[in-house]
């Protein structure tokens, strides 16, 4: 079981990451059909940057989980460290195939500030299934620190 | 329709929200909770934000951002349901006594630049802290503790994991470089050989894994200890000696699931570390705890997941980690035989002074503490 001291900074770097993935995707979709989000400049901004911090250390940790192979993650905490592994099982299977699971993640990174059409559209599919996994990555948190109805 | 659902499930957060709001506002916080209160209403407002902004999406009838939106509500639902169920909960269970926990904790934030902003609040149950500078922290501490003096060190080591949060990825890096030191030292010669993985590979892996958070609990320790010096070894001790054979032992199958080194091991780290500082109550301390161990007869066993060998290198990890979180020294005033003072001592000097009196006149104590709680709360 985490301790809740892990379950209450995993909840919330996953609702950040969450909210950052729902603007970036809902101003991407608006701008794509001409449609200007002028009042969320800001947040959008912000969205962007969350989420290539993010991106850029989940590569971190996968990559490290690559080159140790079968050893052991090191300096990476529980919940991280369940979530780069159901990456890197996502990446393997059929389930996800946006360009976030089948192009290394700095790929990933460099589409959150394109302005091409073909990379908003695969920035948009990539959102979808990072916040599929996110989503179902984050209910061991919610569990944990709210009673469960 | 989805827009519809979305957008009644939108009014209703949108109503649960201000009546939580305004239930709140109700509330007439103590001075050692209004940062904590501001930080709660500060959230409600930002949450209203986001349902107002879902409810604006709405409006543009657009299907293509439905299922954004959709997540957007549910993301708002879950961190609204944390401030319902649990966050604004420390404003509105809000008692008196109180105050005295949230005296220490105030003090204790003061001393760092790092946590000296950040509010906290207290709740029942289990000693714990949700270290999350993004979100009110909240201290938990079982309801008789909350009214005495003795075991208010231990939020020492709560304090440890919020120090822990605010320097994450200097002490991320320190805790790496342990985990690599122990996964060597537990690599066989024949795997160092390049020959192929040893059957126990999987078992190491979980030795070392859990050794992150091991490594964390056992810096809340030094903190604790760093801080309150001997009440706190003393507090550690009390609390955590009779709470039966899983403190001393647990099976390997346990320790792969256990948040925490089994309480026998801390207590040795802790003596150990007491013993640098020449703190007398070491020796005292370590030989209570193996005297219980030896009439329950059992014998220390760590199960590989901690060896002696181990130890020079967790002393230094331990080290390091301090040196960056840097917490506060207990002084030679706080551990003086003379009696605390309302006027001129610190809180850590109160602390030590009620296990003084309660180790040598246990009898007496009682009186002596409800005088002194009501002289430190003046």
């Amino acid at each position: 079981m985490t301790p809740e001291w892990l379950a209450i900074q995993s909840f919330q770097r996953n609702q950040d990451l969450l909210n950052a993935i729902n603007t970036l995707s809902i101003h991407t979709k608006l701008g794509r059909r001409g449609h200007t989000d002028v009042d969320r400049t800001e947040s959008t901004a912000q969205a962007r940057e969350i989420l290539a911090s993010f991106l850029k250390n989940l590569a971190q940790v996968v990559d490290q989980a690559e080159q140790t192979g079968s050893g052991p993650l090191l300096g990476v905490d529980p919940r991280l460290r369940q979530l780069a592994g159901d990456f890197s099982r996502a990446r393997q299977g059929a389930r996800f195939c946006s360009r976030l699971f089948r192009e290394p993640l700095s790929d990933t990174v460099d589409l959150l500030t394109s302005t091409e059409p073909t990379d908003q559209q695969a920035l948009v599919e990539s959102l979808s299934e990072l916040r599929t996994l996110i989503e179902e990555h984050v209910q061991t948190d919610v569990v944990q620190i709210l009673e469960d109805f | 329709m989805l827009s519809g659902i979305l957008r009644q499930s939108n009014l209703d957060l949108l109503r649960e929200i201000n009546r939580l709001s305004s239930v709140l506002a109700t509330v007439s916080a103590p001075t050692e909770l209004v940062t904590y209160q501001d930080m709660v209403s500060e959230a409600c407002r930002y949450l209203r934000g986001l349902i107002l902004q879902n409810l604006q999406y709405l409006d543009l009838s657009r299907d293509d951002i439905l299922d954004d939106i959709l997540s957007q509500t549910q993301s708002v639902t879950a961190v609204f349901r944390l401030y319902n169920q649990r966050i604004a909960s420390v404003l509105l269970r809000y008692r008196p006594s109180d105050r005295l926990c949230l005296r220490i904790i105030g003090w204790l934030h003061a001393q760092h630049a790092r946590t000296r902003d950040i509010p906290a609040g207290l709740d029942d149950g289990e000693f714990g802290v949700w270290p999350e500078p993004r979100v009110p922290l909240i201290y938990f501490m079982p309801s008789s503790g909350q009214h005495g003096l003795l075991y208010l060190p231990l939020f020492f080591h709560e304090f440890g994991h919020l120090l822990y949060a605010c320097h994450r990825e200097e002490m991320d890096a320190l805790v790496r470089d342990l985990q690599a030191e122990i996964a060597a030292l537990l690599e066989p010669i024949f795997q160092r050989d390049g020959l192929p993985a040893h059957p126990d590979t999987e078992l190491r892996n979980h030795i070392v894994e859990r050794w992150y958070e091991w490594a964390q609990e056992l810096f809340c320790d030094a903190v604790g200890l760093t801080i309150g010096g001997p009440c706190f070894a003393n507090a550690f001790s009390m609390y955590l000696r009779m709470g039966g054979r899983g403190k001393f032992y647990l099976p390997r199958e346990q320790l792969e699931l256990s948040e925490h080194p089994v309480a026998w091991l801390r207590i040795r780290l802790i003596a150990e570390r007491a013993r640098q500082v020449n703190l007398v109550e070491a020796d005292r301390l370590e030989s209570e705890w193996d005297q219980i161990a030896a009439r329950m007869q059992i014998v220390e066993d760590h199960c590989g997941f901690y060896e002696r060998r181990f130890l020079p290198s967790i002393r230094k990890a331990i080290d390091d980690m301090l040196t960056e979180g840097s917490p506060c020294k207990f002084s030679a005033d706080d551990v003086s035989p003379h009696r605390w003072n309302a006027k001129s001592s610190s809180p850590v000097h109160l602390l030590n002074t009620a296990w003084s009196v309660f180790l040598n006149d246990p009898g007496g104590y009682a009186g002596w503490e409800e005088q002194a709680i009501a002289t430190f709360l003046q």
